[in-house]
């Protein structure tokens, strides 16, 4: 019998006419299956029906039939669910309850009302099985993305889940940190559990999926693991230089994150940064943006506008409209405020006139493009633009950032994400420890941070 | 450190503030919540919150000189014609506003250890068990803070980038509203991670609370004796009230009153090791 199994199960957030969930059937066992689809398409949304959170926590409407370990979903609060599904979020930073690794790990067991005596064997077990031991006794805040994220993973275990939900647990991190999170998922897998794992990019954890689907319009089907293989297009071009960093050394304290770094672009040329998390990507963006003084060095920038792409622009969205946070750039910039053309390149003419915050998420990621990236930039800085972008957000932004080159505008992105960087960049440079090291061109560094992918998967 | 050890000794410091009205006995309970707050935090963590502090006490004494014209010593007389502030500003106004903010300052610093020393757990773990389900969100609420403050610079800084330049309050809406929007997104995320983690189950129990060591019995024991010296102060006439008006008046100070405030200092030897 399996572990959790949907009968056309159908989902409707209040409010919404179109179902989020449009008759789906699925049988969850054992192993590691794989959720693909667009932002927005419905796999948030069945993962949170496996736990309850839908429609318990959401309200809306349903119809079908959901049972998980025996229960009816439908009928069971969330919090009676959370015996038998553990369920992991995409940013670890907001699921913390608490500031301690232990803690954190012990919410679980505190909110079960388990007895004190048998829980620090229950948590020293979680941390093992999640490969952070060691992490026991640190402060969340002194951890990177990955073991962050692996906390998460040992909180959702602690109270021995038969099926643990992951939703992009790895669209944050950088390559060790999807390293880690990955073997968690095999290793879970193997000990008989059911993993399920949503990912917009599942390449980084295709050679260990069991089972692949994807959930398009709500609706549940399978899909070839070819579809997201990637192909690196490098194409060096000569450039002239428009922005230099000299012997520059930056930090948000008195000590450098950066150190002596040199480094020159060009103006129609794209330079990914890669590196790990932590490594001083966002500070050298910051440098170049001028939000940042460097502590020693100097910094040289093209004459015009620097347009800065933040982590998570959608936070920035204020404005009524979409057309009006378009305009508002352009305006300041002292450009014609048509966004007109920026709108129909995105795709958002449809939803030009709706309030930001209230479109799907793959909606208000290419809104966010839209209000930053508009008008004639000389230098665009982009810092992990593809964070929880779908991929016709992803290729919006590819086509973009082409679009910024062939106008003549250098382009900087920091970035963990190897299909982005064989997309568009003509250069990369890795930036580790303080050091920014030229790797020449995009298959070199592609080559290093993608793992086997298999060419088809049993859906 | 013990989280009921601060408590204690914020709840000791709290009555030593609101027993009495007498501006010596407050300001011997500020400096106790000074001394404490500067030892185990150091003076940089301290600075933002004591610039705050030293704006509620300036905000206390405009105040109570402004609107207070009682007192037989004015300093200086306004035209009547001024509403509400026109009339005599007097010295003794001036003194009630001045106890009335050191009240102000010390109760601030006596409860901000729990935020400046102490991990949320350590503060849930204070509470009595029926508060453990309360004291639990609200740790987690204090967990978001950082996120919030980062949030906030991000914005500012992305905004910045897009030509924004704050000029007076209102354009601040750019940066305040798409902070506050993503908090309250942040927050919804944040109870649905907890509602996922079996939150509001039932009754909750605690994953080994920190054992009390030697120097939280210490405070937990000077805490009670302060307390205790305070009560027995105030019932013996020793704490009496202080009150400026109509004339100004020095206010009267005896040595088991002193004596009692006196384990509030205790903190600025135990903390020493906290930095």
């Amino acid at each position: 019998m399996a572990l959790a199994s949907l009968d056309r199960l159908s989902y409707w957030y209040p409010g919404s006419g179109r179902p989020a969930l449009d008759a789906v059937s699925l049988a969850v066992d054992p192993g590691l299956i794989v959720i693909a689809g667009p932002s927005g398409g419905g796999k948030s949304t069945l993962l949170r029906v496996l736990n309850g959170l839908v429609p318990h926590f959401h309200g809306g409407r349903v119809a079908g039939a959901a049972t998980v370990a025996g229960l009816d979903v439908l009928r069971t609060p969330t919090r009676r669910l959370a015996r038998h599904v553990g369920f992991v979020f995409q940013d670890p930073e907001r699921q913390a309850v608490y500031s301690t690794v232990e803690r954190e790990v012990a919410f679980g067991l505190e909110s079960l009302a388990v007895p004190p005596a048998a829980m620090p064997a229950q948590v020293e077990a979680a941390l093992v099985q999640a490969g952070i031991a060691h992490l026991s006794g640190r402060r969340l805040a002194t951890l990177s993305g990955g073991e962050r994220q692996r906390v998460a993973v040992a909180a959702a275990l602690v109270l021995d889940p038969e099926i643990v939900a992951l939703d992009e647990p790895t669209s944050q991190l950088d390559t060790d940190g999807v390293a880690l999170v990955l073997a968690a998922s095999r290793e879970l897998a193997a000990a008989g559990r059911a993993v399920v794992l949503a990912e917009h990019r599942p390449q980084a954890v295709l050679a260990a999926a069991g089972r692949l689907l994807a959930v398009e319009d709500g609706r549940l089907a399978p899909v070839s693991a070819r579809r997201f293989q990637v192909r690196p297009a490098p194409r060096p071009r000569p450039v002239d230089a428009a922005w230099e960093l000299r012997r520059v050394s930056a930090g948000p304290g008195a000590r450098p994150v950066l150190e002596d770094v040199e480094l020159t672009g060009g103006a129609g040329e794209v330079l990914a940064l890669v590196g790990p998390n932590g490594g001083g990507k966002t500070t050298l963006l910051r440098c170049l943006a001028g939000l940042l003084r460097p502590l020693s060095g100097a910094v040289m920038r093209p004459p015009g506008r620097v347009a800065y792409l933040p982590q998570d622009p959608a936070a920035l969205l204020h404005r009524p409209t979409v057309r009006d946070e378009v305009e508002l750039t352009l305006r300041r910039s002292g450009e014609v405020p048509d966004a007109g053309p920026m709108l129909q390149r995105l795709g958002l003419v449809a939803v030009a006139g709706r309030y930001p915050r209230d479109l799907s998420s793959g909606e208000r990621q290419r809104a966010a493009l839209a209000a930053v990236l508009a008008g004639s930039p000389s230098l665009a800085l982009l810092d992990e633009p593809t964070r929880g972008m779908d991929q016709r957000a992803r290729r919006a932004l590819a086509a973009l950032v082409e679009d910024l080159r062939e106008r003549g505008s250098a382009v900087v992105v920091a970035t963990h994400d190897a299909e982005l960087v064989a997309a568009v960049a003509d250069r990369v440079v890795r930036v580790e420890r303080g050091r920014a090291v030229d790797t020449g061109s995009p298959r070199a560094a592609t080559a290093i941070t993608l793992e086997r992918v298999p060419a088809e998967l049993p859906a | 450190m013990s989280g009921r050890a601060a408590a204690a000794w914020s709840a000791a410091c709290l009555l030593g503030v609101l027993l009495t009205t007498n501006p010596a006995y407050r300001a011997l309970a500020l400096a106790a919540c000074l001394a404490a707050v500067l030892t185990g935090a150091g003076w940089r963590r301290t600075r933002p919150l004591l610039v705050g502090v030293g704006l509620a006490v300036l905000s206390a004494v405009m105040l109570n000189l402004a609107f207070s014209h009682f007192g037989a010593d004015p300093l200086f007389v306004l035209s009547d014609g001024w509403v509400l502030i026109g009339g005599p500003w007097t010295l003794e106004a001036l003194a009630f506003g001045l106890a009335s903010g050191l009240a102000v300052a010390a109760a601030v610093l006596a409860v901000a250890p729990l935020s400046l020393l102490l991990e949320p757990h350590q503060v849930v773990d204070a509470l009595p068990a029926p508060l453990a389900r309360t004291g639990a969100a609200a740790a987690a609420s204090l967990n978001l803070v950082p996120g919030l403050r980062r949030s906030f610079t991000a914005i500012a800084e992305a905004q910045r980038m897009r030509g924004w330049r704050p000029r007076g309050p209102a354009s601040w809406s750019e940066v305040v509203v798409p902070a506050v929007l993503t908090a309250i997104e942040d927050s919804i995320q944040l109870a649905e991670a907890m509602e996922a983690r079996g939150f509001g189950s039932g009754p909750r129990t605690r994953f080994r609370p920190a054992p009390l060591v030697r120097a939280d019995l210490l405070l937990l024991a000077g805490a009670a004796l302060s307390m205790a010296l305070l009560v027995a102060a105030r019932l013996l006439g020793q704490a009496a009230d202080w009150l400026p008006y109509p004339y100004l008046r020095l206010p009267a100070v005896t040595p088991l009153g002193v004596i009692a405030y006196l384990p509030l200092f205790l903190p600025a030897w135990l903390w020493r090791s906290l930095r």
